[in-house]
């Protein structure tokens, strides 16, 4: 392995940690106040339904948690940061599609609105967590396509000897 | 990339499994089949969080308006000094007036209207049974929660009258408590009874 294998593969690591932290820590802070959760939740007006609202804030967070050790203790990483990903984009679109309802509605410069997105960090500047998102987005889709993964159990690692993506 | 796919899959199940699991072991878990907003109003401008003017500051305007949003929902509203009348009426000390707390415990605990009962109606199970009969035995029931964009006494209000309270028992207080401390009113802290109170603000 070269030296340039080594920091790539201690890069993805890295990053692969850093994602798993991030959804553990924002899903336990939904998860040990699911009913705030809930009310943010509703406050995007997507669905309408009591209990698909009721399952997406009770199952959400305990799902992010469960994603983010995965990938943290390396068992199925790639499908974990598939799921992420596939969590980070609606939510992302749905955070900008409110943001520019405050917008229109308060006429504040786009930047300079702030709310609780429901993420779990409490009120947000929206262009920082736009772009923070963008970052965490671009990662877990790395972290899907990327076939080298350091310290996995399942499924155990079958190093190619090239930098080259795919499965 | 199928093997991702694959692997995503099986992730999805078991995490989708184990999230309900850990829902219902949960003491704060969510019901899944409760309507926490019973008869909630649709449409973003109700729910768009810092932009709608907030219904506490006292103004008429403020208050009118948000009268007359909860009139057309069937419930009733109060301002600052009906309710201030109503708490030190005798009635009050009758328990013909009974003030209900929409807030959760946390807050509840952290200061309440004295002599108020506790109705976090996303935990009805634990508050329902002791709030219920004083709730029917009164003639006026009065819900208030935080104030502001506060909706959880609409929702405690709502979930009252599903409990077999008559609707035109219950009053909103849409000033909350926010509005009811800085009135000066007092405040009672931790369990009802307590006798701890938090004196008047001049």
């Amino acid at each position: 392995m070269t030296g340039r294998e080594r920091i790539f593969d201690g890069a993805t690591l890295l990053a692969r940690w850093a994602l798993g932290a991030f959804f553990i820590w924002m899903g336990l802070h939904k998860a040990l106040d699911p009913v705030s959760f809930l009310k943010l939740v509703r406050q995007y007006d997507l669905v309408q339904t009591p209990p698909l609202l009721n399952l997406i804030a009770a199952g959400l967070p305990w799902f992010e948690i469960f994603c983010g050790a995965l990938l943290l203790i390396g068992v199925a990483p790639r499908g974990a940061a598939l799921l992420i990903l596939a969590m980070l984009v609606p939510f992302t679109l749905a955070i900008f599609r409110r943001a520019l309802l405050l917008h229109e509605a308060g006429g504040l410069p786009f930047c300079l609105i702030k709310f609780d997105c429901g993420c779990g960090s409490g009120e947000v500047f929206v262009c920082r967590k736009l772009t923070e998102n963008l970052l965490w987005i671009a990662l877990s889709a790395w972290l899907a396509y990327c076939p080298r993964q350091r310290l996995t159990w399942w499924p155990r690692p079958a190093l190619p000897t090239t930098l080259a993506g795919g499965s | 990339m199928k093997t991702v796919f694959r692997q995503a899959a099986l992730v999805l199940v078991l995490g989708s499994l184990l999230s309900l699991a850990a829902n219902a072991v949960s003491p704060r878990g969510l019901k899944l089949t409760t309507d926490y907003f019973p008869a909630a109003k649709a449409g973003p401008g109700a729910r768009l969080g810092t932009l709608p003017p907030p219904a506490t500051a006292g103004t008429n305007d403020s208050f009118a308006s948000v009268a007359e949003r909860l009139r057309t929902q069937g419930l009733q509203a109060l301002d600052h000094p009906e309710v201030a009348a109503l708490f030190h009426s005798p009635d009050f000390a009758a328990q013909k007036v009974v003030f209900v707390d929409a807030r959760n415990d946390q807050h509840y605990q952290a200061g309440h209207v004295p002599g108020a009962w506790q109705f976090d109606h996303y935990h009805p199970a634990q508050h329902i049974a002791a709030v219920l009969p004083a709730c029917l035995l009164a003639e006026k029931v009065v819900v208030y929660c935080t104030g502001g964009n506060c909706e959880d006494s609409e929702f405690a209000a709502r979930m009252l009258t599903q409990s077999s309270v008559p609707a035109q028992k219950l009053f909103i207080y849409p000033g909350g408590i926010t509005e009811w401390q800085t009135r000066g009113q007092p405040l009672e802290t931790g369990p009802r009874g307590s006798g701890v109170l938090l004196p008047a603000k001049p």
